[in-house]
């Protein structure tokens, strides 16, 4: 057994003693019943279960929650797709993935979406030139897998929240 | 399987190359099995000096050519995986520091220690061998002449190797892979006992 206390969508969980090998994905759907977090491969190849993980310098990145140990995020603040919409108004990366019909079953799109708006973060930091936005998208969503809509709506809805706010994404 | 038979062809060719390896590559091929190491001791009885030390090199050669090593110091940008070195998957890349491209780093998935339920081996610095130090498809000899070279040991002098390979935990991983990986032959001790004797003996090649 070992001790697990971290962060989700801003709320504290935890102390609470785990199972050493109780993975993160069986923490967060079975332990906290939060199963927007899917569960796809089992083997980090889809990315349906990938959540964000804020670092304290304030930037963040994506982490597959099959294969790893719950206690692995010991001490960590993560997002989950749960956290995206406040107070019930969905995100401009949720509206557009619905207004583009990116997805189908689902299964993917809380990977895809975390996926995005790490992306989203990024460039509100570091601006990039429109004719780089392309290859930029297709690189942050490189190794989503996806078996209904295939990748170009979700691709469009990115770039389209993007164009949308150039000021803020565009060099 | 591959990682089984692997070491003893590597031994039969080093004993088909020339007349004065085939008895020390016979006397590692019989003495000992290739998922163990021969003691030190056990080559006392080759007189000759360079003998004896091209023979610690060889009986070394088994953990070299095994895959926990060559899958992480792979020919491509691509690192394999298995006792069978199939190609890693999910498809990751080498990136600028071997730790992985950006949008994917090694330990995006390889944690602190292995984790058995997801089959995911872990170290707190899982990273890939620079490309310099490729041994995948690399003969017992090669490798010996690659791993004196300090332009592609990663800058090591000969004692140094003695550390790496005898103590580096990275290393050592080699040796308790977790569940479903064949460990390296031998123990992680025996074959830092190997390097030594080979250092101390002239580090002779085979
Ligand atoms: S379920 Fe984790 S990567 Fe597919
Ligand atoms: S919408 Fe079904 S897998 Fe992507």
């Amino acid at each position: 057994m070992t001790t697990l206390a971290l962060t989700i969508n801003g709320r504290a969980y935890g102390p609470t003693e785990i199972r050493d090998d109780l993975s993160m994905n069986d923490f967060l759907r079975e332990v906290l019943g939060l199963t927007g977090t899917k569960f796809g491969c089992g083997a980090a190849q889809c990315l349906a279960c990938a959540v964000i993980v804020d670092r304290e310098d304030g930037t963040s990145y994506t982490n597959p929650t099959c294969i790893v140990a719950a206690a692995n995020f010991n001490g960590k603040t993560i997002r989950t797709v749960e956290g995206h919409a406040q107070n019930g108004e969905l995100t401009a990366l949720q509206k557009g993935f619905i207004e583009h019909f990116s997805f189908q079953c689902g299964y993917c799109t809380p990977g895809f979406l975390n996926e995005s708006q790490v992306l989203l973060e990024r460039l509100a930091k570091t601006k990039v030139a429109r004719a780089d936005l392309e290859k930029t998208i297709a690189e942050a969503l490189d190794g989503h897998l996806c078996r209904c809509t295939g990748y170009v709506k979700y691709h469009q809805a990115v770039r389209d929240v993007v164009l949308a706010d150039p000021d803020r994404y565009l060099a | 399987m591959r990682s089984g038979w692997r070491p003893f062809v590597l031994v039969l060719l080093s004993a088909l190359a020339s007349g004065a390896t085939v008895a020390v590559a016979a006397f590692a091929a019989s003495g000992t099995a290739t998922n163990s190491l021969a003691p030190v001791e056990s080559f006392a009885s080759i007189a000759d000096p360079a003998k004896r030390s091209a023979a610690y090199f060889t009986e070394l050669g088994k953990v070299l050519t095994n895959p926990r090593c060559t899958n992480c110091h792979p020919a491509g940008d691509r690192p394999r995986q298995g006792d069978d070195a199939h190609l890693h998957q999910p498809p990751v890349f080498r990136g600028v520091d071997g730790m992985g491209l950006p949008s994917m780093r090694c330990s995006t998935c390889h944690q602190a220690a292995n984790f058995d339920p997801g089959r995911v081996p872990g170290h707190t610095v899982w990273h890939l061998a620079p490309i310099e130090m490729a041994w995948e498809g690399k003969t017992v000899s090669q490798i010996c002449a690659q791993i004196k070279d300090p332009a592609r040991n990663g800058g090591r002098s000969l004692d140094d190797l003695i550390d790496h390979i005898g103590k580096d935990t990275l290393v050592g991983w080699a040796w308790a892979p977790g569940v479903g990986r064949t460990p390296a032959p031998g123990t992680q001790a025996e074959a830092g006992a190997l390097v030594e004797a080979w250092v101390k003996s002239g580090a002779a090649c085979p």
